[in-house]
């Protein structure tokens, strides 16, 4: 499971087991100009390429690896073998680079909590710990759909409505630095955060319908 | 502010004891203080957000609910929600999408392990 906060480790020396020198800045998440298959494939290919070639060519030690470059050793990693056999070993490589950009990523991760202040912590378990109550969501989406819903689309809309918040909040922060202010934010920050998201279409508003042809 | 005043305004009639039903917009029972409070915490707010805040960040929540469930609705069954339509209506916002797959393949895993869990007890 990805997590959201991404650090790139420039010591390399800390990771002398893991045989993939993960190397690529990972993109943040929310990156608007790539969608998430996309970026995902990007990568698994990416880190794949440097699997294979890193134990034969130690000097390939790039930070910063460009996509293009990627597709060059994607082509040369994989042209020597028959087309069968290059079909059945992609997938479990692929597989393997998953689990291993996983523990990478849950290794970043205990290193920085390591690190963390007392405040911090507090704040980082709260992030983790709040969620939305599941029986007061099953409710509103009942009251509005008239019928049941599965337990699946409850969790999922949970999800989604905690990073809805999370946008929201992180949006205000910004308007609240960029006007001089300090938090607790204040209702003028939540509103102009809402405007903007508004004008980028991150907030659903089916209220007003445009009539093309009147 | 205008704005904030009517807010205490709402707030005060609630403290007299009307009940939670659904008068209005804005004088709907708050449902989510006590978790909204903890997120915003959670995502950079001071440690004691101010209620307006929170009141604003609630309506807003309940509005996105709201305006999903109405779209979640009129596409794949008609009249149902699903976890399909939800996704497909998510799919152009990468934070959400990602965040969706991981709930649900975590949601996924921990039922196979209680299962699991259950057999092996049953067994012994």
């Amino acid at each position: 499971m990805a997590d959201p906060a991404r650090i790139k480790v420039g010591d390399s020396s800390e990771r002398t087991n893991s045989a993939a020198e993960q190397q690529n800045p990972k993109p943040s998440e929310a990156d608007p100009a790539k969608t998430p298959h996309h970026q995902s494939s990007h990568h698994q290919s990416t880190g794949e390429n440097k699997d294979a070639s890193s134990s034969q060519d130690q000097s390939k030690q790039d930070e910063a690896k460009s996509e293009s470059a990627a597709g060059e050793d994607e082509e040369e990693g994989t042209s020597g073998q028959p087309d069968s056999k290059r079909l059945k070993v992609e997938p479990e490589k692929k597989k393997e680079k998953r689990h291993k950009v996983d523990e990478d990523e849950i290794q970043k991760m205990q290193v920085l909590v390591s690190s963390f202040s007392e405040e911090q912590l507090n704040r980082y378990e709260m992030y983790r710990r709040s969620a939305f109550p599941k029986a007061a969501i099953k409710r509103l989406i009942q009251s509005i759909t008239g019928s049941s819903v599965s337990q699946n689309v409850v969790i999922a809309m949970s999800g989604i409505s905690k990073v809805f918040a999370g946008e929201i909040v992180e949006e205000a922060l910004d308007v609240c630095e960029k006007w001089g202010e300090t938090p607790p934010l204040q209702p003028k920050h939540m509103r102009e955060a809402v405007r903007r998201l508004k004008s980028r279409d991150q907030i659903p508003n089916t209220k007003h319908k445009n009539i093309l042809f009147h | 502010m205008a704005d904030e005043e009517d807010d205490n305004g709402f707030d005060e009639e609630l403290d007299d004891g009307t009940s939670g039903v659904d008068v209005g917009h804005g004088k709907r029972k708050r449902l989510f203080s006590k978790e909204l409070r903890c997120m915003m915490y959670g995502f950079g707010d001071d440690q004691n957000p101010y209620t307006e805040s929170v009141d604003i960040l609630e309506d807003l929540v309940i509005e996105f609910i709201t305006e999903m469930t109405h779209k979640a609705m009129s596409i794949g069954r008609q009249g149902r929600v699903q976890v399909e339509d939800i996704v497909f209506l998510i799919r152009k916002d990468p934070r959400k999408f990602a965040r969706v797959k991981d709930l649900l393949t975590m949601n996924e895993e921990l039922k196979r392990a209680r299962k699991a869990f259950d057999e092996a007890n049953y067994g012994s």
